[in-house]
């Protein structure tokens, strides 16, 4: 749209605008060679502020693309530079056009006799002096006007790489170094060739020219001048061979050739180096800056992104990092702060380290927190202020039953009062000192449900072994399942995993016994796998040991709802909820179902209850709550 | 947003929500998310008529939706139809098996890919 405005702007506009000038310079593939066809008349070069130039006359337009047209066919053949001149100022183009073209055909095929060559020597050894006083009679208007040259360029220079099959046409017949007429005709092609080379580089020159106006002078006359010096060149090369004029040995030629290098022309190779630097300069110049600059920037990205992506994100914040095992590192609990951000919790914490826990008051130090906090649990009470008492007793190093037991519990109650990351730092440490007190495996379910709901799902793999291991230890783990958890994807893991669960389930089934646990585990296998209904199948079963665990109905629902299923999720929400008002996860979780129905009216509701359930205590209150509220004001919104 | 939608797909309007989505975080939510998830996805997505529509999810520097390939580099590109994608927001389909059963095809981390999941269904259940 706006890219399409700024390159098709105003002709008159076309100078200020440089990318007018580099679509024009792409275009120059065939521009290019039209203007030598067309002379001045090409759109291009009226770009050009100099050019007085007479307009085009359509014949030499339709000459122009009869000559392409026609040199498609026959790709292969050399056009004899005068005859192509010659020709095109006969008024019969046409037809003598195709005459030459057969004419050429012939040559090329039957290049092995003599009497052509003959034939040809006289045709083409007449070339380079009847172009010198062409040449000289152009150059007088030439100066007032340069683009006229251009016509007179054509037949020289040749399209389609003209230069190429006819360099091959001298490799391929050695036996033409025996005649006068071949030798002729190398010498020439030598010569042409650099003409020719030297006339792509003034069409280079010529291109540049168009895109920096004021140098356009200086170009012109310089190719000018150039262009003399061959035909010089060329003259007397021809002359001296043409003296010379006998025996047609090796010998003979390359005598010729060294006169030709050593001539008191000016070495062409020089010009080359000249017109080189002119024309990096030009374009140098003209576009260096802007694209130089892109492009060292996207090497620089390129180069950061293949080491390890961004050191930092947009906000200065670190990923988060997991161990081998795919257990995320997230560093300690942090207490009174449970949900606010890390930026946050620094600030807050160099303020006032301790936070308003009205629970750290020395006056209530007597009692235990943690016993407390259990009776607090027990009664339904806030799940806020358990926790902060957990919090304080942990403070107070009462940490119960092997160290750790506070860490798990105040994890747990995090966890509930919908604080994941709270609840997944408190069970780690709690986990961590469970392992050292020797009772490992306490806290480790609920750890693995912690990252199964933050999808962490080799985490919670990891976790569920850990637990497995832990709790069964005769029960046999193949060696290569442990293993696997370091290197092999989490996809992988969970086949593993689940077969070692499943085994363990069917064994127990075969005893006669259910364990619940197990069954929690493989529900929260097959959960994270997001096959629901099996999940719900393994809840179901675990529920019918244990009816009164609210967090399993809890569990139940979650899989009921993720599995397209929110209004059977409600009913084993109110059942959650009924044996513990204060769930605020399953407040949540009543929400999140609301939502999916398209109820957004009554989710935001139980959001607004769930964040209500919160404040009333600690006046904290979690993000992912007033999130999913936020979604649900939105999905009001766009209906 | 709008210049999101395309034309004949569903997930348009499921791209388009998600955009809203990221734009509408705070930045603490939104450096949340970029921290869990830490990856720029590219999705090649074919309708029945098969035509194909590219749309990227940066949640690694910016945290935004856009059309077109990623830029920089995608750490993995998922190439899906456009009905996969729908059935995989809502929850029908599970990456792995759409990826097992070849309906997904993935360039690059794999393993990020899953992370996608989470990404779309900002609203799960918790256990």
């Amino acid at each position: 749209m706006s890219f399409q405005a700024l390159i098709s702007g105003s002709e008159c506009a076309a100078p200020a605008n440089p990318l007018n000038q580099v679509l024009k310079h792409t275009e120059a593939d065939r521009s290019l060679q039209q203007d030598r066809v067309a002379g001045p008349s090409s759109s291009r070069l009226q770009q050009l502020p100099s050019s007085s130039a007479p307009a085009a006359s359509s014949h030499d337009l339709a000459l122009a693309r009869q000559f392409f047209e026609g040199n498609n066919g026959v790709s292969g053949a050399f056009v004899p530079p005068l005859e192509i001149s010659r020709e095109m100022s006969g008024p019969n183009m046409h037809d003598t056009w195709i005459a030459e073209q057969q004419r050429n055909m012939q040559h090329f095929e039957a290049n092995k006799m003599q009497a052509h060559w003959a034939a040809e020597f006289d045709a083409t050894s007449k070339a380079p002096q009847n172009q010198g006083p062409a040449h000289s009679a152009q150059l007088g208007p030439v100066s007032s006007e340069p683009q006229q040259l251009m016509p007179s360029h054509i037949p020289q220079t040749g399209f389609y790489g003209n230069y190429m099959p006819r360099g091959m046409y001298a490799m391929g017949a050695p036996q033409m170094f025996q005649d006068f007429g071949a030798q002729q005709f190398v010498d020439q092609g030598k010569g042409k060739g650099k003409l020719r080379e030297i006339d792509f580089e003034a069409a280079f020159a010529q291109a540049a020219a168009s895109l920096s106006s004021p140098l356009v002078e200086k170009q012109d006359t310089a190719r000018i001048t150039e262009v003399k010096d061959d035909v010089a060149e060329i003259e007397q090369a021809l002359k001296d061979t043409q003296l010379d004029g006998e025996p047609q040995t090796n010998a003979e030629f390359r005598r010729v050739w060294e006169h030709l290098q050593n001539s008191d022309a000016p070495p062409p190779e020089e010009d080359l180096a000249k017109w080189e630097a002119e024309f990096n300069q030009l374009m140098n110049s003209e576009r260096g800056d802007d694209f130089d600059y892109d492009y060292g920037r996207d090497m620089e990205e390129a180069w950061s992104n293949s080491f390890g992506g961004y050191p930092e994100t947009a906000f200065g914040d670190t990923p988060l990092k997991y161990d081998s095992e795919g257990i995320p590192i997230l560093g300690d609990y942090v207490f009174g702060m449970s949900s606010i951000g890390p930026i946050l919790q620094l600030r807050i914490l160099t303020i006032n380290p301790e936070t308003d826990n009205k629970y750290m008051d020395p006056s209530t130090s007597s009692r235990s927190m943690l016993n407390d906090a259990k009776a607090l649990l027990e009664q339904n009470g806030s799940l806020s202020e358990a926790a902060l008492l957990l919090e304080a007793a942990i403070q107070q190093g009462d940490l119960g039953e092997g160290g750790y037991e506070a860490w798990i519990l105040l994890g747990e109650t995090r966890n509930m009062d919908e604080r994941e990351e709270a609840g997944m730092r408190a069970l780690t440490e709690g986990v961590r000192r469970a392992e050292e007190a020797g009772n490992a495996g306490e806290g480790m379910m609920s750890l693995a449900i912690s990252y199964t709901n933050e999808s962490m799902d080799k985490a919670s793999h990891t976790m569920l072994l850990r637990w497995l291991r832990a709790r069964f230890p005769d029960f046999p783990v193949p060696e290569e399942t442990i293993q696997a958890m370091k290197t092999h994807s989490s996809w992988d893991t969970h086949t593993r995993i689940s077969e070692s669960f499943l085994n363990l389930a069917r064994s127990q089934h075969s005893q006669g016994v259910m364990d619940p646990d197990v069954q929690v585990a493989l529900g929260v296998l097959f959960y994270t796998n997001g096959e629901y209904d099996r999940a719900k199948d393994c809840f179901e079963s675990a529920l019918s040991v244990r009816p009164n665990d609210y967090l399993l109905w809890n569990r139940l629902g979650s899989s009921l709802s993720n599995g397209s299923k929110p209004e059977e999720a409600l009913g084993a929400y109110r059942e959650a909820l009924s044996l513990r008002p204060t769930y605020t996860r399953a407040v949540y979780n009543v929400g999140v179902a609301c939502l999916n129905i398209g109820a957004h009216k009554e989710a935001a509701e139980h959001f607004l209850s769930g964040l209500a359930l919160q404040e009333q205590t600690s006046g904290d209150t979690s993000d992912q709550l007033w999130f999913t509220l936020r979604r649900a004001f939105l999905a009001m919104a766009s209906r | 947003m709008s210049d999101l939608k395309v034309d004949g797909f569903q997930s348009s309007a499921l791209i388009s929500s998600l955009s809203t989505a990221f734009t509408n975080y705070s930045p603490a939510e939104k450096a949340e998310q970029l921290k869990k998830v830490n990856g720029i996805f590219q999705l090649n997505v074919k309708n029945d008529q098969g035509t194909e529509a590219i749309w990227s999810i940066d949640l690694k520097k910016n945290g935004e939706v856009y059309k077109g390939p990623a830029k920089p580099k995608a750490d993995v590109t998922i190439s899906l139809s456009d009905e996969t994608l729908g059935q995989l927001a809502s929850g029908k389909l599970n990456g792995q098996k759409a990826f097992m059963t070849g309906k997904i095809k993935t360039k690059g981390n794999i393993m990020l890919a899953t992370k996608l999941d989470g990404v779309f269904k900002a609203t799960k259940s918790k256990l």
